[in-house]
C-alpha cells in the first residue's frame, strides 16, 4: 500500500519538459526526500500530488485517489504547503491555525485544541498572538507547516520546507516530520538541503530534467568528516552521468 | 462544511482592509454626500454651475431628497466598494500563487468560494442598511422632521444599495479569470464608465449596471419611469448568477 505516488508523469511548459515519465512512491510511516537542481521538476511533481496541476501523462495517487477529486474524508488526512502556505497575512498565528484546522474538517472545540497544541509544537508561542503579515520568514515557514499538519494528515507533501529556518527552526521541523512519519504517515520532502534531508529522510531520490536519476544512501551524510560533502559528491555525480548518457 | 468555510471567511472579512476601508467610506462619505448635495443646491452662495448641477435637490421636501440623493449615490457606492471587496478577497491568493493551498482540503474550494461571496454580500448589504440609517438620522438632525416620503425613499435607497452589492459580485469572477486585483478594479471601472454612456445615450433599463441608477432618478424622472419590475429583476438576478459563475470557476481551477 502507498499513500503518496506517481506513476509514470509526463508534464511539459510550453516546450519544455518538467517531468519525464517519473514514478515516485512514499509508503505509509515512511520519509522521502526529493533532491535536485533549480527547475528538474520537484515542484511540479509535487504541484501534481496536490492536485493543483493535471500532468499530461500519468497517474498520481494520493490515499489511493486522484488528487484533485479527493473525497473529503480522504482530503481531511492530507496536508501539504508547495509554494505559499494556507496562511492569511492579516489573521494571527492562533487565528490562522484555527482556520487551517476548520478546513481540514476538525470540529469547532478540536479546532481550538489543534490550534492551541500547533503553536507549542512548532515553537510559536512567543507569536501566537502576532499578525502573520509581521512574523519573520522563518516564522511564517514553521507557521504554514503548522496549519498543514495540525490535523495529523495519513499523507503529507512539503516543498522545501526549511529553506527560511534558523538551526533551531530546522530541528523543530526535522521533529516534527519524524513524529508525523512514527505516527504511521507517508511524508514526501522536496530540498536543495542534502545534509540535511539526509538527516530525516530514508529514501533520497534524486531528480534531474524531470527524470528519477538515482537514489542517494542518507547514511553518507555524516561520512567523509566534512558534514555532506560526500553526499554532495555523490548527487552531482549522479547529475553529471545522467546529462553525459543523455548527451550520448 | 460551509459552516467551517462561513466561520473562516467571516474572520477573514472582518481582518480585511479592502473590507473595513469599504464599510467606513460606504458610512461616512454616502450620508455626508447626500445631505452635502442638498445643502449645497438650496445654498444662495452656490456658484452658478453648480447650482444648474444640483437644481433637481433644490426643491421638495428636504429630509426626502436628502434620502433620494442617497439612493442615487449609494447604487453606484455599493458597487464599486464591493467591486474593491471581491478583487481583494479573490484576486489577491490568485495573483500570488497562494491557492494552491486550497487545494486537496477537507473544505472543497468551491465551498470555500460561496462562504467568501456570501460573506462579503452580507458584509456590504450591512454597510447599505447601517448607510441609510445613517443618512436618515443625519438628515433628522439637519431638518425639523421628514415629509412622507421619508422611508419610501429610505427603502428605495436600501434596493439601490443591495442591488448595487449584488452587481460587485460578478467581479469577484474577473478577479478569479484573470487572477489580478488591478485587472478587477479596471474592469470595475470600465463597467462604471459603460453605465455612464449608456445612461448618456438614453439607454439603460434594460442594463443590469444602470437600472438601479435610473430607478433612482439619477436620469431624471423621465427615465426613471421607464424602469419597472422585471428591469430590476434583471439586475437582482446578476448576483446570484456571479456568484454561482465563481463557485463554478473556483471549482475547475487548475494550475495554481
Amino acid at each position: 500500500m502507498t499513500a503518496l505516488s506517481l506513476e509514470r508523469v509526463t508534464h511539459a511548459f510550453g516546450g519544455r519538459t518538467a517531468l519525464d515519465g517519473f514514478s515516485l512512491t512514499v509508503a505509509p510511516g515512511q520519509v522521502t526526500a526529493l533532491v535536485g537542481l533549480n527547475g528538474a521538476g520537484k515542484t511540479t511533481a509535487l504541484r501534481a500530488l496536490t492536485g493543483r496541476l493535471h500532468p499530461e501523462r500519468g497517474t498520481v495517487r494520493v490515499l489511493g485517489h486522484d488528487p484533485s477529486r479527493l473525497p473529503r474524508a480522504v482530503a481531511a488526512r492530507f496536508g501539504h504547503v508547495v509554494g505559499g502556505p494556507l496562511v492569511q497575512p492579516e489573521l494571527t498565528v492562533t487565528e490562522n491555525l484555527w482556520c487551517a484546522a476548520l478546513l481540514h474538517g476538525l470540529p469547532r472545540r478540536r479546532a481550538a485544541e489543534a490550534a492551541h497544541e500547533a503553536v507549542d509544537r512548532l515553537g510559536l508561542a512567543p507569536w501566537r498572538d502576532a499578525r502573520a503579515r509581521a512574523l519573520s520568514a522563518g516564522n511564517h515557514q514553521r507557521l504554514g507547516i503548522a496549519c498543514a499538519t495540525l490535523h495529523h494528515p495519513a499523507a503529507v507533501v512539503l516543498d522545501e520546507p526549511t529553506s527560511a529556518l534558523n538551526p533551531q527552526g530546522v530541528v523543530l521541523v526535522r521533529g516534527l516530520v519524524r513524529d508525523l512519519a512514527d505516527r504511521g504517515a507517508a511524508v514526501l520532502v522536496s530540498s536543495h538541503h542534502l545534509d540535511e534531508v539526509a538527516r530525516v529522510a530514508a529514501e533520497v531520490v534524486v531528480l534531474h530534467a524531470g527524470r528519477d536519476v538515482g537514489r542517494l544512501e542518507p547514511g553518507d551524510a555524516g561520512t567523509g568528516g566534512c558534514g555532506g560533502a560526500s553526499i554532495e559528491q555523490r548527487f552531482f555525480a549522479m547529475v553529471l552521468d545522467a546529462d553525459t548518457g543523455r548527451a550520448a | 462544511m460551509i459552516r467551517a468555510a462561513l466561520r473562516v471567511e467571516a474572520l477573514r472579512l472582518r481582518r480585511s482592509p479592502a473590507a473595513v476601508l469599504a464599510a467606513v467610506l460606504l458610512t461616512a462619505l454616502v450620508p455626508a454626500a447626500s445631505v452635502g448635495a442638498v445643502t449645497l443646491a438650496r445654498s444662495p452662495h452656490v456658484a452658478a454651475p453648480t447650482a444648474a448641477k444640483l437644481a433637481p435637490y433644490a426643491t421638495g421636501d428636504l429630509a426626502t431628497t436628502h434620502l433620494t440623493v442617497c439612493a442615487q449615490v449609494l447604487g453606484v457606492a455599493a458597487l464599486i466598494a464591493g467591486g474593491f471587496v471581491v478583487a481583494a478577497a479573490f484576486g489577491r491568493e490568485l495573483e500570488t500563487g497562494t491557492a494552491g493551498a486550497f487545494f486537496a482540503l477537507a473544505t472543497p474550494r468551491a465551498t470555500i468560494a460561496l462562504a467568501r461571496c456570501v460573506v462579503a454580500a452580507l458584509w456590504l448589504a450591512a454597510c447599505v442598511v447601517l448607510t441609510v440609517l445613517l443618512t436618515v438620522a443625519l438628515s433628522a438632525v439637519a431638518t425639523a422632521g421628514g415629509g412622507s416620503g421619508l422611508w419610501r425613499e429610505a427603502g428605495r435607497a436600501v434596493v439601490c444599495g443591495l442591488l448595487g452589492v449584488g452587481l460587485s459580485l460578478p467581479f469577484a469572477g474577473v478577479a478569479t479569470l484573470t487572477r489580478s486585483r488591478l485587472a478587477t478594479v479596471g474592469a470595475l471601472l470600465g463597467v462604471v464608465a459603460l453605465t455612464q454612456v449608456v445612461v448618456l445615450l438614453g439607454g439603460g433599463a434594460w442594463f443590469p449596471y444602470a437600472a438601479p441608477s435610473l430607478w433612482a432618478g439619477l436620469g431624471g424622472p423621465a427615465a426613471a419611469a421607464t424602469v419597472g419590475a422585471p428591469h430590476l429583476l434583471l439586475s437582482a438576478a446578476v448576483g446570484p448568477a456571479g456568484a454561482a459563475a465563481v463557485v463554478a470557476g473556483w471549482h475547475r481551477l487548475t494550475d495554481v
